[in-house]
């Protein structure tokens, strides 16, 4: 086991480096000149050129990799082109509200999911169950984007019990931080639900046809019962793995909802540094979200061994 | 479950018949309902001029005024932080402001100011005919952004005694003086221009308190400030990207004031409703149809004047822009002294443009409509095109990510046939077409000999030339006019001093209160 | 994007009945999505109105006898938008599973067929593709060659790559055991032939499931990179354009929010249960479970 965990080790630490390269290029040949955009309409010509140089922009297409990668891996970023302010501290706050954004709807979409979905396996037959499934499906098909701004004319301008939009940090004000992230949490949790109800259903049906589930209930146990005591850690194996591979559309989904809820995250970073042309800022963002996507990738793969006991016991 | 279930069935569908119902009422009432439930969360009930908080749509990249240009950042800086020797109020006159007066010499070519005495910046150091001097050299001298040109007519600087400053510049000007109660005219100590993009040092009534990239830049009342105090003790500019986010934050009391709506369609959810109150004045953003004047087939003026001739402005504002804004025939907004109605020039006629078109012989060409991704380029846009084919012309349309990906193709390379961009710098004739190297490509001598002589001319002639200028553009059809830009302002009910008209680049603040 | 479904469900039990349920899904599933191909059909004969005229003297109408679901704030009947926007969601999803299929499947199956080292290569080239998030990939792509909708679903097609290939890859592991492949070594055909003429049928079933359910992500994707403004660019009618601009009318006129919504979640939908579906009726058992 401790093999396997160094491989996958090793894996995530070459997929980081290939994909750090990948990053960089592309942002090498993304057309707009960073130096004039930051400048704006008004510069002149010297000033672009002058300040191509002080980004260092002129200089070997290597020189400036290995400084980005150096400044990132050293946690010192180095300067934003079109701020001119620190990147580090900048980005350190935006992954904090990304983060709580995206936990948060995570743990909502999970709570909301498990009960659902496992009734919804136990009761496939039945009415509810069914209903149950046609609403996920119709979850599924509507864009979060649209959940958000109809839950923001509903529940902010409509009803006013909730602002429409904003972020307040959780140390400054944190009766205002609930408030502000109960709508775009659950603009993404409700989306992220749908989903996962689905998986939980399937991976608990297949769980119920598992023989000792049968023999469980033929002791008399009722299905609920049976398959929390049997068959929970079973489900959970493919369950984790979905919600691993979630990750990524959640932070995704946290692009557009943040522009929705003006939410100062990652995702708004993102947007206004693309804009912006401000590619220092840019290449740091996607190498965060990329870097997120892929440890949780290995997280998964680390859980699966624990989880699993037939994935341990094939390792030793 | 079951109860589960109708639950959420039933909170799906109460939330689509009260949006409906929102929606078809119109619903004051109930709007109001919201307002409350909002305005209380925001805090801002008791104290009345505590804090106040203003909505903008872009919010600036940093606070470097010497190399950033761009409307956010003399937006939140000028008049609030950074102070100039002279403003211009409502009416468009040239006031005092840290000059007590001014007089010019009998060539024009001199300018003695008498400062205000006892001005301190906000971190301490007093403010002397000194700051003067190096302000202006530093304009001239340093600055990168193109605006800073007028600045380069200034041949000396001479410090007379600590609050008096004599400027001589190389050749009399109208524009100089106009043009320090612009960004350029923005009064630094050279003790404090380590981090001006991040900690802005000014004689202003505020201070930078905050900056929440991202989010809003707060300011707090400078306690040392030499003149009248302003009403608020911390002023809030909030940004928004999405105008429909902007809205529902002054509509649950997240906001105060919406400094520039930017999507007029949706006033009629404030007007009409006792809670707030809409200002609508004129802007000086010109909302512009630029023709590359410089390449097939815009070269051709038949082709110009078709395209002027195909547009029904009227039409055109209504559908766009909600009919709200002001209809122009050349590049100069109403409230300029040089304001003429020129919209008769070119009368919407389809015909007579299908006919220019095909005498032209580009009638088979596709031109290319490149648009950047603001909304009122795409909303116009839209109609622009439609009307256009109406009389015969192909038409493509790009989008064009802004600023990025814009300034590259259409600015800078100037490769487009046609764009759609509000310049919304005060008088920018000169600037937009007065330098054949613009991305407008317009080359009349005539035209820069006219702005040239009413520079150096007497204020009469400034005025007749000026509008002698912009009657050429306007027949040589150097672009199309759709409209000046509405000055849309959205207040809570009694909040006092906004401003009518946005004549100046600052949303100046210090005039706000509440009754 | 939020529908992003990686890889095959794991079915659920079998037997007639839930045959019989499932079948529901494929039916309604098959109805939308002919739903929404026999609109973008109809748009290139007939729509009742041009979609792109602006008229100005018809500006958000109810919808009537003349507009069926009313005008928008350009005076355009949306209606008829609906119909063309149809074209663009049809274009958008087969752009995008077609770049995905057409890499994603030969990929699958030449990474079980092939040693494996270079088998374990191709799937942690999957893995690390699978990092960058397709919407991200599409906002990095229109950021480089300007922003059109088929720039924007080749990049929505190469995030899905992963999907189709690791979904290939395991199916084409269950083929390669069975013995009527191993009868076709026996009698020679070399490996071209073999995943060509025998395992490329046999995973066919596979394909068109992924190739759905990647469809509903794909419009999905189109949406919300309009909402940013990465999307369809003006006048071609598009759905997530068209929910995007009427965001500013939703206080006065809500419909225009309605329309393209449900029809977004139509063809979604569709797309979704007719996976389900097929899935069902092929009933493949093949489960990755990496």
């Amino acid at each position: 086991m401790a093999l396997r965990l160094l491989i996958r080790a090793g894996i995530l630490l070459a997929s980081v480096a290939v994909s750090s390269v990948l990053v960089f290029a592309f942002m090498a040949v993304i057309p707009g000149d960073p130096a004039r955009v930051a400048l704006g309409v008004n510069a002149s010509e010297a000033a672009v050129t002058q300040l191509r140089e002080e980004f260092g922009l002129n200089r070997p297409l290597l020189e400036q990799y290995l400084e980005w990668i150096g400044g990132l891996v050293t946690f010192d970023p180095g300067l934003s082109y079109v701020t001119r302010s620190e990147i580090g501290p900048l980005l350190a706050d935006r992954v904090m509200v990304t983060l709580w954004l995206v936990g948060t709807a995570m743990i909502v979409a999970l709570l909301v999911a498990l009960p659902v979905g496992a009734v919804m396996a136990v009761r496939h037959r039945q009415l509810s169950g069914l209903t149950l499934s046609a609403l996920s499906q119709v979850g599924v098909a509507i864009p979060a984007f649209l959940a958000g701004i109809l839950l923001i004319a509903l529940f902010a301008v409509w009803l006013g019990w909730l602002p429409a939009n904003g972020w307040t940090a959780p140390v400054v004000d944190p009766v205002m931080f609930v408030k502000q992230l109960i709508l775009p949490a659950t603009s993404l949790a409700l989306v992220q639900s749908a989903v996962l109800t689905r998986y939980v259903r399937s991976a608990i049906l297949e769980v119920l046809r598992e023989d000792y589930l049968r023999t469980a209930r033929a002791k008399g146990l009722k299905p609920m019962q049976a398959l929390v005591r049997h068959g929970l850690r079973n489900a959970a194996v493919p369950v984790v793995t979905v919600l691993g591979l979630q990750l990524s559309t959640l932070l995704v989904g946290a692009v557009v909802i943040e522009r929705v809820f003006v939410i100062p995250g990652l995702g708004s970073l993102l947007l206004d540094s693309v804009s912006q042309r401000d590619l220092i800022m840019v290449q740091d963002v996607v190498m965060v979200l990329v870097v997120a996507v892929l440890a949780m990738n290995f997280l998964v793969d680390v859980l699966y061994l624990i989880i699993d006991p037939r994935l341990r016991a094939g390792a030793r | 479950m079951k109860s589960r279930l109708t639950s959420r069935t039933l909170a799906l569908l109460a939330a689509a018949s009260l949006v409906t119902a929102s929606c078809s009422a119109g619903a004051p009432g109930e709007g109001g309902t919201g307002t409350d439930q909002g305005g209380s969360t925001a805090g801002g009930g008791s104290a009345d001029t505590e804090e106040l908080s203003i909505g903008f749509g872009a919010e600036p990249e940093n606070l470097d005024l010497t190399t950033t240009a761009g409307a956010a950042l003399p937006q939140v800086l000028l008049y609030n932080i950074y102070e100039t020797l002279v403003k211009v109020d409502q009416d468009g006159t040239i006031v005092p402001a840290l000059a007590k007066s001014w007089t010019v010499s009998e060539d024009r070519r001199t300018y003695t100011f008498v400062l205000q005495e006892g001005v301190t910046f906000s971190n301490g150091d007093e403010f002397t005919a000194e700051d003067v001097k190096y302000s202006i050299e530093s304009v001239r001298d340093d600055w990168t952004i193109s605006l800073k040109e007028p600045m380069d007519i200034v041949e000396s600087v001479e410090v007379v005694s600590p609050t008096e400053v004599t400027v001589t510049l190389s050749e009399p000007s109208n524009s100089w003086l106009y043009r320090m109660t612009t960004r350029i005219g923005a009064m630094f100590s050279p003790d404090a221009t380590e981090d001006l993009a991040t900690e802005p040092v000014g004689t202003g009534p505020y201070e930078l308190q905050k900056w929440t990239r991202g989010d809003s830049i707060s300011l707090s009342r400078n306690a040392e400030y030499w003149g009248d105090e302003p009403a608020f003790e911390t002023v809030n500019f909030k940004y928004f990207k999405d105008p429909t986010a902007l809205n529902n934050a002054l509509l649950t009391g997240t906001i105060n004031v919406i400094g520039l709506l930017e999507s007029p369609e949706t006033l009629g959810q404030f007007e009409g409703n006792d809670k707030y109150q809409v200002i609508e004045g004129t802007t000086n953003g010109e909302v512009q149809l630029s023709f590359n004047n410089g390449s097939e087939p815009m070269q051709n003026e038949q082709v110009r004047q078709a395209v002027r001739h195909a547009i029904d402005h009227q039409a055109l504002l209504d559908t766009c822009w909600a009919g709200r804004g002001t209809l122009i025939g050349s590049m100069v907004p109403p409230t300029d002294p040089w304001y003429e109605d020129l919209t008769g020039l070119y009368p919407y006629d389809v015909d007579k443009a299908s006919a220019l078109l095909e005498e032209s012989g580009h009638a088979d060409h596709t031109f290319r409509l490149r648009l950047p991704t603001r909304s009122y380029a795409t909303s116009c846009g839209t109609v622009v095109q439609s009307q256009l084919e109406q009389a015969g012309f192909n038409v493509t349309i790009d989008q064009l990510e802004f600023p990025a990906a814009w300034l590259n193709t259409v600015f800078t390379n100037a490769d487009y046939d046609m764009t759609i961009i509000a310049h919304t710098e005060p008088r920018d004739m000169t600037k937009v077409f007065g330098d054949p190297g613009y991305y407008t490509r317009y080359d009349s001598e005539e035209f820069r000999d006219l702005l040239q002589r009413a520079d150096s001319g007497t204020e009469q002639e400034e005025v007749e030339l000026l509008k002698e200028a912009a009657r050429l553009l306007s027949t040589d059809a150097a672009a199309d006019w759709l409209f000046v830009l509405p000055n849309l302002i959205v207040a809570e009910a009694g909040i006092t001093g906004l401003p009518q008209n946005a004549v100046s680049e600052s949303f100046d603040v210090t005039g706000l209160g509440r009754s | 994007m939020s529908a992003e479904i990686p890889e095959v469900l794991p079915t659920g039990q079998t037997g007639a009945r839930r045959r019989g349920l499932r079948n529901h899904s494929l039916l309604i599933g098959a109805a939308l999505v002919c739903l929404v191909i026999v609109m973008g059909l109809l748009s290139f004969v007939w729509t009742p109105h041009n979609p792109t005229l602006v008229n100005p003297a018809a500006r958000l109408q109810l919808p009537s006898a003349e507009y069926w679901f009313g005008t928008d704030k350009f005076g355009r009947d949306v209606f008829s938008q609906i119909l063309v926007g149809s074209r663009t969601t049809l274009f958008v999803g087969i752009v995008a599973v077609g770049v995905a299929g057409v890499i994603g499947v030969p990929l699958g199956i030449v990474s079980a067929m092939a040693p494996n080292w270079f088998g374990e290569l191709v799937m942690r080239c999957n893995d690390l593709l699978l990092a960058f998030p397709a919407l991200l990939l599409a906002i990095m792509f229109t950021a480089v060659f300007g922003s059109s909708t088929l720039v924007a679903m080749i990049a929505i097609g190469i995030a899905t790559i992963p999907n189709f290939a690791r979904l290939i890859r395991s199916g084409t592991l269950q083929v390669l055991k069975t013995e009527y492949i191993l009868a076709a070594r026996a009698s020679g055909r070399g490996p071209f032939a073999i995943g060509l003429r025998h395992v490329l049928p046999n995973v066919s079933s596979l394909i068109i499931v992924q190739a759905s359910v990647s469809f509903a992500i794909a419009v999905l994707a189109e949406a919300a990179l309009s909402f940013l403004g990465f999307g369809t660019p003006p006048p071609t009618p598009s759905w997530g354009r068209m929910l995007q601009e009427s965001q500013e009318m939703l206080w006065s006129a809500p419909r225009l929010a309605l329309f393209p919504g449900a029809a977004i979640a139509v063809a979604v939908l569709g797309f979704n249960l007719l996976g389900d579906g097929l899935r069902d009726r092929f009933d493949p058992k093949l489960e990755d479970r990496r």
